[in-house]
């Protein structure tokens, strides 16, 4: 029945819908969580990494999280394979502008730019949309830290917190629970952990699960961002109280 | 033909010398002997712009040495004249210690050592070919030595500057490279500055700047050039405006030169490494704001 | 031909039909010094095209929180001065002004074609090119040009005010695109005259009334040792609050030494 209307993404149905991008909407509600939260001195991303089986060679790097450029990154939720293709496209735009005007492009201007190839594929005839949405936090001197999300409609806008993928309803709603307008970085990650958390299917959560990175500013001005190793990971989990018990490093470890 | 030149050229009004007299100063200068020998070609001046000119002729196998900045100017206290001491030819740096400026008639010669006291005679200074230069100052020197002999008195710098105008207009187009400032001070003038150059061209003047560098000199120069400064501020306006055509003219560098021409002639006012003394403007002074890796 | 930086959806320069603008002779002498022919050094290809037009003044002195840019008013072809206001600058944004020099023609076509991108970046992103973003834009246009068939012949300055640092900038471009940021800045045989003065009298930390004043020092000179009259200078300030012309003395006698 519906067979009529979502075979092709540039054909609406008569209620007016595009059900392929509905669609990649539905499979990106089933990726890992990923979460965002802007703080005054920077923003934390944080993401939900499905380990799928023991057997799977645990990669060292980051699989959700990725660097767009100097002072900009983002997390992913969705198809990965897809998300590499958008990704590779962001970086090339953004070394383009850097290239044009020895300046960091803008960060809404490299959004807008990746939107509006996203939105391309909901429209030209004969092509699936892409099925991710993004997490972007970045910094520019126009307007400071900017935290941003997409979906796989070419749709963007910009949040003080916000999350994607499974759960992001009940994420969602304890961010706008526990968001405190001018927290540090350091209370935002707090806060990261603790949503994830409750939002993933484990309580007790370990580097192996989560993926983080923040954004921020050095005592000297420069803006860095960073993808944080296991250690660091496990050392905020156990600040939390949220680390696994069997998971405690021995005295030695202890940095 | 020199005594037609003399006779029918009419001198420069801020002249002191009558044409009769003037007449009777060069004309006890020997007639131009021409006794070089010449390449045989037809055309001795193209060949010798073919063999040497490297401005449109990069490979050219004789690199002249070229390029300089040389200024001089009149002030109340008398002349100031102050020059570079770079030799370049083409892109090579051939010497960074030449003394470009050249005293011309001494009645003491062979007194080489150093006095404080002022030394009589006129100077001269060099730009353009350094050959060229060297050869017809000591020319003019000689000339102005026999004049002291001949007449017991010192030549004025009119007669000089006159001496070696006609001497460049006789070999005009024989290739000859130079352009001189003449500056002296004498009973008769006071102090008398001209400008000199292998065209032919013979003038006096208050200010003059001569070489490669010489537009960055006028600009300094000029922009606070009064008759009336003090000694002081003449020498170091013209160290000042020295320097910058150093610093901006990539041939023109080294040592700067400073002498004083005063009533009983000049003083040397020293041979200075300008790299100390830029740094010392620089930092001092916050001039040279573009040396800088701020921007 | 020519477009802004994200491929090929911007303001479109017009010169198709024009392609022929340039005599025959300037099209070969181009393509036989192109850069990088073996043989042929970059620097020969200066030679013969660095004093194209070295009467034409441009100035531009950057201070505390202004930057002045000034240019000769004589707009020249061969022996004669066609006009005698011209006006060799173009306001890029609200804070970015451009000054040139060089083939006529070209001077005009290229700072338009600059003015349209700047406008067209501001409409599509709601905000101004920063000055230092508009002059990489410029340098990397013009080296685009450079190595094109019939290449822009066009010196410029760019002076503006960054506006979220609120810092004067002034750059220095020629036609081979080279760039630099400076203090103070000049072209033509300006620059023999007047950056020693710059040298010796610029400090960064000037009042608008003190470059201006400086502005006059090199202007007197270019009057005494100039041998042509470029009719003048017309003088653009910019600063935090915009872009304003300055009146300026024109008429005052300068004595020579």
């Amino acid at each position: 029945m519906s067979r009529r209307y979502d075979s092709r993404t540039t054909i609406f149905s008569p209620e007016g819908r595009l059900y392929q991008v509905e669609y990649a909407l539905e499979a990106i509600s089933h990726a890992g969580t990923a979460l965002g939260i802007l703080a005054k001195d920077g923003i934390v991303l944080a993401a939900e990494r499905k380990v799928t089986s023991k057997l799977l060679e645990q990669d060292t790097s980051a699989e959700k999280l990725y660097t767009i450029n100097d002072n900009m990154i983002c997390a992913v939720a969705g198809m990965n394979a897809d998300a590499n293709i958008l990704i590779n496209y962001a970086r090339q735009n953004a070394q383009r502008y850097l290239l044009t005007y020895n300046e960091d492009i803008p960060c809404e201007q490299l959004v807008r730019r990746l939107c509006d190839l996203k939105q391309g594929y909901t429209q030209h005839g004969g092509l699936r949309p892409f099925g991710v949405s993004f997490i972007y936090a970045g910094y520019d001197h126009l307007r400071q830290f900017q935290l941003y999300q997409s979906n796989p409609s070419g749709n963007y806008g910009g949040w003080k917190a916000t999350s994607v993928g499974a759960n992001n309803a009940s994420a969602q709603s304890l961010l706008k629970q526990d968001y405190k307008e001018d927290c540090d970085l350091k209370e935002a990650c707090a806060m990261a952990v603790k949503v994830l958390s409750k939002t993933m299917d484990s309580t007790k959560l370990s580097s192996e699960k989560i993926e983080f990175a923040t954004v921020g500013k050095t005592k000297d001005g420069k803006i860095y961002h960073h993808l944080w190793t296991a250690d660091e990971i496990d050392n905020l989990l156990r600040e939390q109280g949220l680390a696994k018990v069997d998971d405690e490093p021995e005295a030695g470890d202890i940095k | 033909m020199d005594k037609l030149v003399a006779q029918y050229s009419r001198p420069h009004q801020n002249e002191m010398y009558s044409e009769q007299e003037q007449q009777d100063l060069t004309a006890s200068v020997p007639p131009l002997s021409l006794k070089f020998s010449l390449p045989p070609v037809d055309n001795h001046s193209a060949f010798l712009r073919a063999m040497t000119d490297d401005h449109s002729n990069p490979s050219c196998p004789i690199k002249l040495a070229h390029g300089t900045t040389t200024l001089a100017f009149r002030f109340q206290g008398g002349i100031i004249v102050c020059t570079d001491s770079r030799a370049t030819a083409g892109n090579w740096i051939a010497s960074q210690t030449v003394k470009k400026v050249i005293p011309v008639s001494r009645l003491s010669r062979g007194e080489d050592k150093k006095t404080d006291k002022p030394t009589p005679g006129l100077l001269g200074t060099m730009a353009g070919g350094a050959a060229d230069c060297q050869y017809w100052l000591r020319y003019l020197s000689q000339q102005c030595t026999l004049h002291e002999i001949r007449h017991k008195r010192r030549i004025t710098v009119a007669a000089a500057s006159k001496i070696l105008a006609n001497l460049t207009y006789a070999y005009k187009g024989y290739g000859l490279s130079m352009g001189t400032m003449l500056a002296g001070m004498t009973p008769q003038e006071g102090p008398a500055l001209y400008y000199i150059d292998s065209d032919g061209t013979r003038l006096p003047g208050n200010l003059f700047c001569v070489g490669s560098g010489q537009t960055f000199a006028y600009g300094v120069l000029d922009a606070e050039y009064k008759y009336d400064l003090t000694e002081e501020e003449a020498l170091n306006l013209g160290r000042r405006a020295i320097l910058a055509a150093m610093h901006r003219d990539a041939y023109s560098g080294g040592f700067i030169n400073l002498y004083h021409v005063k009533e009983e002639g000049w003083v040397h006012h020293g041979f200075d490494d300008m790299n100390p003394i830029f740094w010392k403007t620089k930092l001092e002074k916050g001039e040279f704001s573009n040396v800088t890796s701020a921007l | 031909m020519a477009f802004s930086e994200d491929s090929g959806c911007g303001y479109q320069n017009f010169n198709f039909f024009l392609a022929e603008k340039k005599s025959a002779k300037a099209v070969a002498d181009s393509a036989c010094s192109w850069p990088g022919a073996p043989g042929v050094k970059l620097t020969a290809r200066r030679s013969s095209l660095d004093h194209y037009f070295p009467s034409e003044v441009l100035l531009g002195i950057a201070g505390k929180d202004f930057v002045i840019l000034a240019a000769s008013k004589a707009a020249m072809r061969g022996p004669t001065v066609l006009k005698a206001e011209d006006d060799k600058t173009r306001q890029l944004n609200k804070n970015t002004v451009m000054a040139f020099s060089g083939e006529s023609g070209d001077t005009v076509q290229f700072a338009e074609y600059i003015q349209a991108n700047a406008a067209l970046y501001s409409m599509r992103n709601d905000t101004e090119l920063s000055p230092a973003a508009v002059a990489n834009f410029v340098r990397g246009e013009l080296a685009r040009s450079l190595r094109s068939r019939s290449p822009y012949t066009v010196n410029l300055l760019l002076g503006g005010i960054d506006p979220v640092s609120e810092k004067p900038h002034l750059y220095w471009i020629d036609y081979l695109a080279s760039l630099a940021p400076l203090p103070y800045a000049a072209h033509g045989y300006a620059q023999y005259y007047c950056l020693s003065i710059l040298d010796k009298h610029h400090n960064p930390n000037i009042s608008l009334e003190e470059g201006l004043k400086l502005l006059g020092l090199c202007t007197d000179e270019l009057k005494r040792r100039l041998p042509i009259d470029y009719k003048g200078v017309l003088v653009k300030v910019i600063t935090k609050d915009g872009v304003q012309e300055i009146p300026f003395d024109n008429d005052k006698i300068v004595r020579s030494a």
